[in-house]
């Protein structure tokens, strides 16, 4: 459990490296589904199920289809990935900058970063993110509200962004 | 524009403002600032014109990446002390990455390379929102957090002066001009933060007077650059000699409301023992002076008895509604015999 842990964590900062070394859009989505995925796996092992799963079907899926439509958008002949030398460069300046962090705070973060949400779970009735779930729509009733108008708004705001084919704010050049 | 989806965005932006009014939780607090940005985009980029739309990205990504900045501060503050209260910020790394990340949310100078751009790339009444109604939400929070470090905010506040200063000496557009004295005036602000937040409310207020009359001003003399400047006399003689009253003022003139807040600043800066900081910032003052006496020179002092610079307009009249504008440029020019009774409603 602690090597698949160490491996997933492992994804999490190569996904995040691939992301940030700044490569073709194709690329930076891939590694942004890395990172998500990995992500997921580390709250699955941390006791987080539901969130996770959460995460991973309406973040992800959601987040998939816009990435499909902006790489078709933004289609390159050639994309660059880590095969080219700049985008490699930066990948691997970023990971040495995570080794050198990670070597300078070693030993005193881990401890109370990473934590089991539930400990003793036997004794209780419900889990963390199950509980949670229920706080949500119970106690922060006005706030679910808000956020669904919100919600709504950014729908208003992405139609109006993209309204009127060819002179709209997102069209294929 | 549908009038029903603009009048939804206009209440996202109120909706915003108060939600980050209201709040004393970081979490709500960052969700006020994210609805404000999201509803001033479709109005950014309603022209859908290319310079608009390019604007309208670049407005999105320096918010996105100052609203990731601040939520990752929250979050760390979480971590760190175990509470989410703007109140109660102890730890000093989250309180400097919150400011820091609200310096780049209102422009203020290392990371105010956003804002000129971005005001060049819209129109005059987008602007004006831009630069008035979408700087309350960051600077109600600016007020709250308690600074860790008062270099900082004093660092942040004496380069926007001075940058603010320098930037607009060599434009010829009105609203970078604009930009670069909005940036200006928020360094003042930033300066007496931590030694009389109530002297910053009130400069933030008068700034919002001033410049609220020089962007309609401009609106209703429909001018861009210098050029149309010098022949606004001929489409509005009444309004163009009291614009370089308005300039002047903005610049901070004795006579005239805008040397208000500054005299004040300098008083509240020479009482806590930093004199040489209030030098620098009264010199660095003359800079902004500089470009704002240059457009009223363009405008007033190029006028019938010497050559025209450009060529005339026809004489139409104007449609555009003047009440409010009458309103706020006889406060932004004669408030300052009020002097005593403003600074004594704002100290609380």
């Amino acid at each position: 459990m602690v090597y698949m842990m160490y491996c997933l964590l492992f994804g999490l900062v190569v996904g995040l490296a691939a992301v940030a070394s700044n490569p073709s859009p194709y690329f930076a989505a891939l590694g942004l589904v890395l990172v998500a995925g990995m992500g997921c796996g580390v709250l699955v092992g941390h006791g987080g199920s539901f969130l996770s799963l959460i995460l991973f079907l309406i973040y992800l899926g959601g987040m998939l289809v816009v990435f499909a439509y902006s790489a078709a958008l933004a289609a390159e002949p050639y994309p660059e990935g880590w095969g080219s030398w700049p985008v490699l460069g930066l990948a691997v300046g970023y990971l040495v900058g995570v080794g050198v962090a990670a070597g300078m705070v070693m030993g005193g973060w881990y401890q109370e970063s990473w934590m089991v949400c539930d400990e003793f779970g036997e004794f209780s009735m419900l889990r963390g993110d199950i509980s949670g779930v229920a706080m949500m729509y119970s106690s922060g009733g006005g706030l679910l509200i808000t956020g669904a108008w919100v919600l709504l708004l950014t729908l208003f705001v992405v139609l109006e962004l993209t309204r009127g084919m060819g002179r709209g704010a997102l069209r294929a050049v | 524009m549908n009038p029903y989806i603009l009048a939804t965005l206009l209440f996202g932006l109120g909706l915003g403002t108060t939600i980050t009014f209201a709040s004393s939780h970081w979490l709500f607090a960052w969700m006020g600032l994210e609805i404000n940005t999201l509803a001033i985009i479709p109005l950014m980029a309603q022209s859908h014109h290319p310079r608009a739309v390019e604007a309208t990205t670049k407005y999105f990504l320096a918010q996105a990446t100052a609203a990731a900045m601040l939520l990752f501060a929250s979050i760390s503050n979480a971590w760190l002390s175990g509470q989410w209260d703007i109140h109660q910020m102890s730890h000093p790394l989250p309180t400097t990455l919150i400011t820091l990340a609200l310096a780049l949310k209102i422009g203020l100078a290392p990371l105010h390379t956003w804002m000129p751009e971005v005001l060049q790339g819209l129109d005059l009444t987008t602007g004006l929102i831009l630069s008035t109604w979408q700087k309350l939400a960051p600077f109600c929070l600016l007020l709250q957090v308690q600074p860790a470090n008062a270099t900082l905010l004093l660092v942040l506040g004496i380069t926007s002066t001075l940058v603010g200063g320098w930037g607009g000496l060599n434009q010829t557009q009105l609203r970078k001009i604009l930009a670069y004295s909005s940036i200006a005036h928020l360094g003042w602000m930033i300066l007496v933060l931590q030694f009389s937040p109530s002297l910053t409310f009130l400069t933030l207020l008068v700034y919002f007077i001033m410049t609220f009359s020089l962007f309609i001003s401009f609106k209703i003399s429909n001018a861009t650059n210098i050029n149309t400047l010098a022949t606004s006399w001929a489409k509005a003689p009444a309004l163009t000699s009291i614009i370089p009253l308005i300039l002047l003022s903005l610049g901070g003139l004795p006579p005239l409301t805008g040397f208000l807040p500054k005299w004040l600043i300098l008083q509240e800066l020479t009482k806590q023992d930093l004199a040489p900081l209030a030098t620098v910032a009264a010199l660095s003052a003359l800079l902004s002076l500089f470009f704002y006496l240059r457009l009223s020179y363009a405008m007033t002092l190029t006028m019938t008895p010497n050559n025209l610079t450009a060529t005339l307009p026809w004489r139409l009249p104007s449609l555009q509604t003047t009440l409010p504008l009458a309103i706020a440029s006889s406060a932004t020019i004669c408030l300052l015999p009020l002097a005593p009774a403003t600074a004594a409603l704002f100290t609380w």
